[in-house]
């Protein structure tokens, strides 16, 4: 769901890079970066088993 | 040869092309091959799409520097998350995840690309002519509008697929199925 969520969000980036206002594309982009740290974060608990 | 601002601009077009290019190939291999793209590559793609958005901003409103930084945070965010899933296959005798397509899977390729969006933004932010004010930013031409609305519609064609793989709930860590297909059936 939350996959969904980000690509709508992104789309929504777009379109308003492209016909909206600079001033709310960029705050818009840093919120959608964010979201997607966040969602890697919670995502990566697998452990990595580098040793071999 | 200078770097004008109209160089740059067609470069950013190249670039929402690039972008646009590897979007469709993901979306090929997952409809071809009939293989759904796990969480960690689900970022990975949507890592590429949120780069596209630097490109967009210099079309519309002319190269600046801060464009090319919000795609540069984008890639580096890509190259670690792709990165991580190298790691997660990388022990002697795992297959991987998914197909490989020319001996590299979809993630080493995506590391691979991140790392060269890395590199060649940072090249082109050494031309400081391209950021020479402009009286007023020139209307895109149709090439670029192209370009733009090709990402924008892939972007929005992943909406789509993303909510029929997942539902209404997490994605699955190695999805085999669309929930919400399975759902309905």
């Amino acid at each position: 769901m939350e996959f969904t969520a980000l690509f709508l969000a992104i789309a929504i980036v777009m379109l308003v890079a492209w016909r909206g206002a600079r001033a709310l594309a960029l705050p818009l982009f840093g919120a959608v970066l964010l979201a997607c740290v966040a969602t890697y974060l919670h995502h990566a608990t697998d452990v990595l088993k580098l040793s071999f | 040869m200078q770097f004008t601002p109209a160089r740059a601009i067609f470069l950013n077009t190249l670039s929402l092309y690039a972008v646009a290019l590897v979007l469709a190939v993901a979306f090929a291999a997952q409809l071809l091959l009939n293989e759904l793209p796990c969480p960690l590559c689900l970022l990975q793609r949507i890592m590429f799409a949120l780069l596209a958005v630097g490109p967009i901003l210099n079309v519309r409103f002319g190269p600046r520097p801060s464009h090319y930084a919000m795609s540069l945070l984008a890639a580096l965010v890509g190259a670690v998350v792709s990165t991580r899933q190298v790691l997660l296959h990388i022990l002697p005798g795992d297959t991987g995840y998914g197909t490989a397509l020319f001996g590299y899977h979809y993630y080493t390729w995506a590391l691979i690309g991140f790392v060269a969006a890395i590199i060649l933004l940072s090249m082109v932010l050494l031309f400081d002519r391209q950021f020479e004010k402009n009286a007023s930013p020139r209307p895109a031409g149709a090439f670029a509008s192209l370009a733009i609305w090709l990402v924008i519609a892939l972007t929005i064609a992943n909406v789509g697929s993303t909510l029929l793989e997942c539902g209404f709930k997490a994605c699955a860590d190695n999805p085999v199925v669309y929930e919400l297909l399975q759902r309905g059936s």
